[in-house]
């Protein structure tokens, strides 16, 4: 049964991305405080961007595309200016008493998580939808 | 006319379309769930008529009603449209969870309506070859 094969490689696909968008809301949650990142300047909040990926098969190399997974074709920095805080006893704390805080929004952040979790659920239900398919065409085999 | 209803290639055939039929739409419903959240992405779905066509078009033709026909269209691609966009999203994406669902739910309905049809004769075969037994 190669297309229900493909039909499952192509939600495994859209786990993985929605896996690696929860992780990147996840991090970015964890960094919302952050005012020193890898390059010591304050963490800057990142997004993942999703491409559609035609999955390569026989069909394909005939010129027909019939199913489209999902990839994670890059992890971009977000290039909105940082958040100014006033806090002259910070160490980090510029001359006039401001720290640069990252540029990220803890409720953007939640949103962008439950909505990944949402379509990391229903194409985790799609993969049972079609398990059962192939275990009804296995039976087909039994007496 | 000779009565086989053993073999019966029309109605074999006639279930196996209906099978790679609702295996095609699950693969198209589950590439639609997959890019859910990939900007711009258009919702597909299958052109029941042009997949009827390709499914009838294509495979070995059958001349006698004791010939089994060829495996038509399985090894081709699924014809598709662009599904009907309500224009919620902003990011020009018409996927559409609860329809996308409904449609795999449906099509699997389909799957084992045909299946267990399918088995009924399989198992009539078996029965004509194991004479009776």
């Amino acid at each position: 049964m190669p297309t229900l094969n493909t039909a499952v490689s192509v939600a495994a696909s859209a786990l993985t991305a929605e896996r690696t968008r929860i992780e990147v809301a996840v991090s970015n949650l964890a960094n919302a405080e952050s005012t020193k990142g890898l390059d010591g300047k304050p963490f800057r909040r990142r997004d993942v961007v999703l491409t559609a990926d035609p999955v390569q098969s026989f069909d394909n190399a005939l010129g027909r595309a019939s199913a489209t997974g999902v990839k994670v074709s890059a992890i971009v920095e977000d290039t909105s200016p940082a958040r100014r805080k006033y806090d002259p006893s910070h160490p980090d704390a510029d001359g006039e008493g401001y720290v640069a805080m990252p540029n990220i929004n803890p409720a953007e952040e939640m949103v962008d998580m439950v909505g990944a979790s949402r379509a990391y659920q229903a194409n985790l239900t799609a993969i049972n939808l079609i398990r059962d398919l192939v275990s009804r065409a296995l039976e087909l085999g039994k007496v | 006319m000779p009565i086989n209803a053993t073999s019966d290639a029309q109605t074999m055939s006639a279930l196996r379309r209906t099978l790679s039929l609702a295996a095609a739409k699950q693969v198209v419903s589950s590439s639609n769930l997959a890019n859910l959240s990939t900007p711009g992405y258009k919702a597909q779905e299958v052109d029941f008529d042009e997949a009827l066509d390709q499914q009838m078009g294509s495979g070995l033709s059958v001349t006698d009603s004791r010939h089994l026909g060829g495996p038509a269209g399985s090894g081709s691609g699924i014809a598709t449209r662009d599904a009907e966009d309500n224009g919620a999203r902003r990011d020009g994406n018409t996927v559409q969870v609860d329809r996308e669902l409904l449609n795999m739910t449906r099509a699997a309905g389909e799957f084992a309506r045909a299946q267990t049809a399918l088995a009924a004769k399989f198992r009539l075969v078996r029965y004509a070859i194991n004479e009776t037994r």
